[in-house]
């Protein structure tokens, strides 16, 4: 069983599915579990109405949720929102006791011009102004790969998860009782391995050859 | 009138903060805290020596001063500790080039330092120069150097201006701790060099001879306790009722505002 898991913040599922069906990957929408899915779950149980610091192409993962007169932040990767006015406007709604859903709080991302601001700084600085915690949906959270694993009838320690960000998809995975392998590509950078304990389960070049690894040692 | 008056007695020397007790900011210039000009003005005519210690970081002493003389208040440069001067002086100890990430305003404290090829990073209240490009450029910085050093000018959480409540340098500041995994060193309040400089240009001790008085329970109070000073938190600028329920800091005393600060330490102190 596979599940395509991922904490972007910047695609509706529809978005994401259809830009992958592009590249040819064999994937359906009922494969993929995002952290907007998770954040709008979130929001749906606590029944608040948030302010939404999303990319304005996650909008479709919320529609039908109130966002007037908010009492809620959520917080995604949205560097267009990411400025001082729009942050000190979070920030006093924080202050007055809205709640804090953080999406996730990667450090950073790869883009094409080099490595660049996730929203976990973001989220901290607000934590830290207002002191206090923001409820984090996506990974490391062992609630996210719990929820990932939901329908597929897989315990944690059957599952395996293979990531390029050690800390958040290995580390996190790692925690909740999966095998982690570490991929070589995307955001990696040298001895990023050394920066989990335990250690990944596993750190090869790429995609492939993890799959080559599953196939032939873990099956 | 407070009972703890009696507490002032000895003080010979009063440190005072600025953003929140004499006045508050804003985009037109802000406007002076009621009976704080006045209370500035006798507590001169007095036999207690007085300091200005802040760590406003978006203007730079010169525009500072120059907006609250207009105020009315009785202030000068050579009165005032501030953290601009204060890291300048560090950079050069340390052969340190900074990338800034600051306020337009307060360049000019940075004038002589050489800022080509950075070495380090120093952030201050940089206000709407927090934009995502500018605090991306930054990180890019630290995350280039071998030893990442990262100066930060005061660590506040928020401050009051006219308009409300104001995300501070100190938020920026754990961004970029947690973006790049690093501690930074800060330069300001409640650092207790910060406090020991400013005490050290008035001539007076901490012990027994000063007081702070702050509308930041966390530095300015608490951080003055820590140097060994007593401490006063008004009422004023970015005090919230539960900062009088503090967990970890028990002001000396809770006063209103500067004036009735003064007030009591006219009665108490000088005697």
């Amino acid at each position: 069983m596979v599940r395509f898991v991922t904490n972007t913040t910047k695609e509706s599922k529809q978005d994401l599915l259809d830009r992958l069906k592009k590249l040819e990957f064999d994937i359906s929408e009922d494969e993929i579990f995002t952290s907007l899915t998770a954040a709008r779950n979130l929001v749906e149980q606590k029944q608040v109405r948030p302010m939404l610091l999303v990319d304005d192409r996650a909008l479709p993962d919320f529609k039908g949720i109130q966002t007037s007169d908010p009492n809620a932040v959520v917080i995604g990767l949205a560097p267009e929102h990411f400025h001082y006015q729009i942050l000190n406007q979070a920030f006093r709604l924080l202050l007055d006791g809205a709640a804090l859903i953080a999406v996730h709080k990667a450090r950073y991302y790869k883009r094409k011009d080099g490595l660049a601001l996730g929203p976990g700084p973001f989220v901290t600085a607000l934590e830290y102004a207002t002191d206090t915690k923001a409820t984090v949906v996506g990974k490391p959270e062992k609630t996210f790969f719990l929820e990932a694993l939901r329908g597929t009838g897989c315990e944690p320690e059957e599952a395996v998860m293979i990531g390029d960000d050690c800390r958040d998809d290995v580390g996190g995975a790692q925690n909740v009782g999966m095998l982690g392998i570490l991929v070589k590509t995307g955001k990696y950078r040298a001895a990023d391995e050394e920066k989990i304990n335990p250690p990944p389960y596993l750190t090869c070049e790429s995609f492939p050859h993890a799959v080559d690894h599953i196939l032939q040692h873990l099956l | 009138m407070a009972a703890w008056g009696k507490r002032l007695a000895g003080v010979r020397g009063v440190l005072l903060d600025i953003s929140g007790v004499l006045y508050d900011g804003g985009e037109d210039g802000g406007a002076p805290i009621r009976g704080s000009v006045e209370a500035v003005a006798r507590l001169k005519q007095s036999r207690l020596k007085v300091r200005f210690c802040t760590n406003e970081s978006q203007k730079s002493r010169q525009e500072l001063v120059g907006l609250l003389r207009r105020q009315g208040f009785d202030i000068s440069e050579g009165e005032v500790t501030a953290p601009a001067p204060a890291t300048s002086l560090i950079l050069k100890e340390r052969g340190l080039r900074p990338h800034l990430l600051v306020h337009d305003g307060v360049r000019s404290e940075f004038g002589q330092i050489d800022t080509s090829n950075p070495n380090c990073v120093v952030i201050a209240d940089a206000g709407e120069g927090f934009s995502y490009q500018n605090m991306n450029k930054a990180f890019r910085v630290l995350m280039e150097l071998e030893k990442p050093v990262l100066i930060s000018l005061g660590k506040g959480r928020y401050y009051k201006e006219t308009s409300g409540l104001m995300l501070d340098v100190g938020a920026y500041m754990k961004a970029l701790e947690y973006a790049c995994g690093i501690e930074a060193e800060v330069v300001g309040k409640p650092s207790p060099e910060y406090f020991q400089s400013a005490l050290k240009e008035m001539g007076v001790e901490a012990h027994e001879q000063a007081i702070m008085i702050g509308d930041d329970i966390v530095g300015d109070v608490g951080g003055a306790q820590r140097c060994g000073m007593r401490a006063l938190q008004v009422r004023t600028g970015k005090f919230r009722p539960s900062d009088e329920q503090h967990p970890e800091v028990k002001a000396d005393g809770y006063v209103d505002n500067l004036a009735e600060a003064v007030d009591l330490l006219l009665q108490h102190a000088t005697k």
